[in-house]
């Protein structure tokens, strides 16, 4: 069995995990829908994608201008093509900076590009400061949610978590375990060297970037330590602020039905002279990482102007049964189904490319209206006949193989309909009692285990039709009204 | 331009389909960078009248209301000054035995004249002054920061405060508990007309949106306030009395 | 009343496993006096090939589908993702052949749903039929996203006699059967199913109804598996009236 329906399979037989899933789903799922439904202005969600799509014509331009406007204000900026450089370059500046310990708020680029080993081998401590990804570095797991990182875990796990690494006594009252990390936190935060966070949205015409947050962990993280490096996807950046006004609003939205975050930081530059607080060095790092493969092809583009609010994951059916983990990626949910083969190779995840219904909540609940089912369909059709500009073998001969069979059928009426008499044939052996098929072999067996089948009707519709209808139907229609 | 920065754009305009190595300058797509016209929304700001600002108050305070921020409403420096007072004593600090609070420089927190109140008390009064370069220790060393953020929105009860000399980050961060002294005339409608004022601002270093106090919902999506910022917001509006509960509105204070 | 004659498009599912879903579509047009005909020749019309990516594959159902159907009327079908799939994505398999393309634009604009045909094209609500006890309605992805039919289904259904509809929690949920993801991923699917299946049972009512056989199929397989007494039936057959199709 793949990994996908392993981790799956693992989620189902969680009923903790089920139910924090559903409530999840029932409040952050309904309610942006809600919120999408009584918004005042029905034009913005599609304003900003418009803007969105515009802004990802001119990346070029909008990036230059941003990196202009951070370095007049003394900050450094670093154009990253790969996850490697971008990592060479951090590990450069922590190094610089005899850096010991570094508190990070979150961020997802930081995860899809691998930075923490790479710190920690280097003898950096690293400090996940958002309260629940500490929860999770503390537990040695990985998040799976975008927004509520460890909803896999309850109360009393992490009571125990505290417990132990802690060394408090147990408790599993949130609000007590809350104050523990605050206080074990703040520690971290004022005593780190380097600070390192992502970057919800840059503005171009400004030089800012824009983090958002409930906490309040990422403007400390952004404040105390003497340097500061934010990563930032190339594609997280609006042109104006006036762009930057409606996006950040769909991204808190959307995230957490917030009309905004507790906290809307922008940082564009180091602290100066005559005002000491601060960070000495702010590093802007713009990480390409595989975007641009992306933007060159018109059938993905569309999934750059993704904002990362994790809404999507709020209302996926299938998400809302599996969970985070079984998507094993930085990205989960259907954003992660589409991304992460985009980035990181569409064999590899072939199992997020095709294991959705396309049943098309994501799109309807997405602020900015991207079609993740479109893309999905895309991505499986790079794995029925292979890509060579996605470098993507044919992912399933056998299944290939089939529906060439299929399509020799389905276009040969007699033939189709020869079949469907030998099937009804065949097919008597499998018949219960009920009137059902209960089981089968191969590939089926994939529905009969966990379902019943109807059988082959003893006269298919065609057959009726023949029989019963065709002549009947040669009569006028008012005859028929009195033949009823 | 770097070395870097130039072979990046260029991989960028190739994926966009133009030629790597022609740079697209700004000033070819003027639209790109176009911004609504704001003068009637400026204008709509500055012609409010006492009585619409008190209506704006009324919804700050409601929404503040549901986002924990604890709204106060005075007529004078000396009411305003009395509720710092009075926070300063009953409460408690977090992290450290003695009381220390910050204020940012100024005039609406310098005219609370806190140095004078606390003669016969423990209460160390600090101000954020420009430069200060133990500026960061005094404000991990308080327990309450006081704040007059530049503008108020109503509608999503969001403070907002631009990081000037004399007027650091940390003050609303650090502290326990974050104190906010705000001019009725400053508080807005919408994140429109905020938006709108922060244009002329935007040179700044950095800035940020307060919108009630820190929170988390990582445990069992359990409400908790005072994750890592300040556990509690205090919002004084400062109502001089000309205005209060009378329709005589004058539209000086715009 | 449109005196257009409708084409009978019958999903392959209808055609070869559920025979009276059709059967009872042409009761309820002969009630209303709709005349029909039926293009003998349909197989599928390619969906199953499109959600899994074979789009060449599902190109050729495509074209088969269009040369048989392209002299008709008007064309209705009892499926809400088969029409979904005519509708919306024929056209996108033939992006590089304009000719095809304005045939599969054309072919799209006449294909409607059956109870999206009767109430949004004839204006038709009530149909005259009688069906007694509580019934809950399950809303198809294609059918309620794609094309934005929800209202249409439920006022046919308020408009039986003695029919009481009861909405279940998140009748708009998908009920896990993505066409062949539910034979690759059975273990996601099943659990989807039982979601539904669970906000079936707590309406309490008897039946279950929907205007898409594949959701229909997946919900009856489930179903029958636990052995929960709840009858599924495609709303054709309730809009028949109580002859409609076998019970
Ligand atoms: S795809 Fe849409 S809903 Fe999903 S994370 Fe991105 S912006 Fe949010």
């Amino acid at each position: 069995m793949n990994d996908y329906s392993k981790e799956a399979q693992k989620a189902l037989a969680s009923p903790r995990l089920q139910a924090s899933l559903h409530t999840l789903q029932d409040r952050f799922g309904k309610g942006a829908m809600a919120l999408w439904a009584n918004m005042e202005d029905q034009e913005m969600r599609r304003r900003v994608k418009k803007s969105r799509l515009k802004n990802l014509e001119h990346l070029d331009i909008l990036l230059a201008e941003l990196a202009r406007n951070v370095r007049a204000r003394g900050g450094k900026v670093y154009f990253a093509e790969t996850a490697q450089d971008a990592i060479d370059y951090t590990l450069k500046v922590a190094r610089d900076n005899k850096v010991k310990r570094v508190v990070k708020g979150k961020s997802m680029i930081s995860m899809e590009i691998g930075i923490d080993p790479a710190l920690e081998e280097d003898g950096i401590e690293v400090v996940e400061t958002d309260l629940g990804e500490y929860i999770i570095q503390l537990a040695g797991d990985k998040p799976s949610h975008i927004i509520a990182p460890c909803i896999h875990m309850d109360r009393k796990q992490i009571g125990q978590l505290f417990a132990e690494k802690l060394g408090m006594d147990y408790t599993d009252d949130p609000p007590t375990l809350t104050m523990a990390a605050r206080k074990e936190l703040r520690e971290k935060l004022l005593s780190a060297d380097m600070g390192l966070t992502g970057c919800n949205l840059a503005c171009a015409e400004t030089g800012h970037i824009s983090l958002v947050s409930n906490e309040g962990n990422i403007r400390m993280a952004t404040t105390m330590p003497p340097v500061h490096v934010a990563l930032m996807g190339m594609e997280r950046i609006v042109a104006t602020l006036e762009e930057h006004r409606e996006t950040v609003q769909l991204l808190t939205r959307g995230a957490a039905l917030q009309k905004l975050s507790t906290y809307v930081s922008f940082t564009g530059g180091p602290s100066s002279a005559d005002d000491p607080d601060g960070p000495k060095e702010f590093h802007l790092v713009i990480i390409d990482n595989g975007r641009a493969k992306i933007l060159a092809d018109p059938e993905f583009r569309e999934v750059l102007a993704c904002i990362r609010c994790g809404a999507c994951l709020n209302i996926c059916p299938v998400y809302g049964r599996i969970g985070g983990h079984a998507y094993n990626s930085s990205y989960c949910g259907p954003i992660g189904a589409v991304i992460t083969p985009l980035l990181d190779g569409i064999n590899k995840h072939a199992d997020l490319c095709k294991g959705e219904t396309l049943c098309g909540a994501c799109k309807d609940i997405c602020p900015v209206q991207i079609d993740l089912p479109r893309m999905l369909a895309a991505l499986r059709q790079k794995l029925a006949y292979a890509s060579d500009r996605w470098d993507t073998r044919q992912h399933n001969p056998a299944e290939a193989y089939g529906f060439t069979i299929w399509r020799l059928i389905i276009t040969r009426k007699p033939l189709y309909r020869s079949l469907l008499k030998i099937g009804r044939l065949f097919q008597r052996v499998f018949i219960k009692k009920n009137n059902m098929i209960s089981s089968m072999a191969g590939i089926a067996s994939g529905w009969t285990d966990g379902r019943d089948l109807p059988p082959i009707a003893k006269k298919t519709f065609t057959e009726l039709w023949e029989e019963k209808y065709r002549n009947r139907q040669a009569a006028a229609a008012p005859e028929t009204e009195e033949n009823q | 331009m770097d070395h870097n920065q130039a072979f990046f754009l260029g991989n960028i305009r190739t994926a966009l389909g133009e030629a790597p190595h022609s740079e697209r300058v700004k000033s070819m797509f003027p639209k790109l960078f176009a911004s609504p016209d704001t003068t009637e929304i400026r204008q709509k700001i500055a012609g409010r009248t006492v009585a619409e600002q008190d209506e704006l108050v009324e919804i700050f305070l409601k929404n503040g209301n549901s986002l924990n921020i604890c709204s106060h409403i005075v007529a004078s420096s000396d009411a305003a000054a009395a509720v710092v007072v009075e926070l300063i004593r009953s409460k408690e600090p977090e992290f450290n035995h003695t009381k220390h609070v910050i204020g940012h420089d100024h005039p609406d927190i310098a005219a609370l004249q806190l140095w004078k109140r606390f003669n016969r008390e423990a209460v160390t009064v600090h101000t954020a002054f420009n430069s200060d370069r133990q500026v960061q220790e005094k404000t991990i060393a308080s327990f309450i920061g006081i704040t007059a953020p530049t503008i108020g929105v109503a509608d999503s009860a969001t403070l907002i405060q631009l990081t000037e000399p004399g007027r650091p980050r940390s003050t609303s961060l650090l502290p326990s508990i974050h104190i906010a002294i705000m001019r009725r005339e400053h508080i807005v409608a919408d994140l429109q007309e905020a938006y709108t004022l922060l244009r002329g601002r935007a040179h700044l270093d950095s800035l940020v949106f307060i919108s009630g106090p820190s929170k988390t919902a990582d445990i069992e999506a359990h409400m908790v306030h005072g994750a890592h910022g300040p556990r509690e917001v205090h919002l004084i509006i400062l109502a001089e009395p000309s205005a209060a509960g009378s329709d005589a509105a004058t539209t000086e204070a715009a | 009343m449109s005196g257009k004659t409708v084409s009978l498009f019958i999903q392959c599912l209808v055609d070869t496993m559920f025979p009276e879903t059709g059967e009872a579509m042409i009761t309820v047009f002969d009630k209303l006096g709709i005349p029909y005909d039926y293009p003998t020749g349909q197989t599928c019309c390619g969906q199953p090939a499109f959600n899994s990516g074979y789009t060449r594959d599902a190109a050729a159902a495509a074209r088969h589908f269009i040369d048989l159907f392209e002299d008709t009327e008007v064309i209705v079908c009892p499926s809400g993702s088969c029409v979904h799939m005519v509708r919306h994505h024929y056209p996108e398999l033939f992006t590089d052949d304009p000719a095809m393309h304005s045939r599969a634009l054309a072919i799209g604009a006449k294909t409607f749903e059956f109870t999206q045909y009767l109430v949004d094209e004839l204006n038709i609500t009530d149909v005259g039929a009688e069906y007694v006890g509580a019934v809950t309605y399950h809303d198809s992805c294609h059918l309620s996203r794609g094309l934005g039919i929800a209202a249409q289904p439920r006022v046919l259904l308020r408009n039986i006699r003695g029919l009481e509809l009861i909405e279940m929690k998140d009748s708009d949920t998908c009920c896990g059967f993505g066409g062949t993801f539910s034979v690759n991923y059975p273990e996601i699917s099943v659990a989807m199913a039982d979601e539904k299946i669970d906000n079936i049972l707590a309406t309490g009512a008897g039946t279950v109804t929907g205007c898409d056989i594949s959701c229909l199929m997946n919900i009856l397989g489930r179903i029958s598996r636990r052995q929960k007494d709840v009858k599924v039936r495609h709303i054709a057959q309730l809009l028949a009236g109580p002859t409609g199709g076998k019970a």
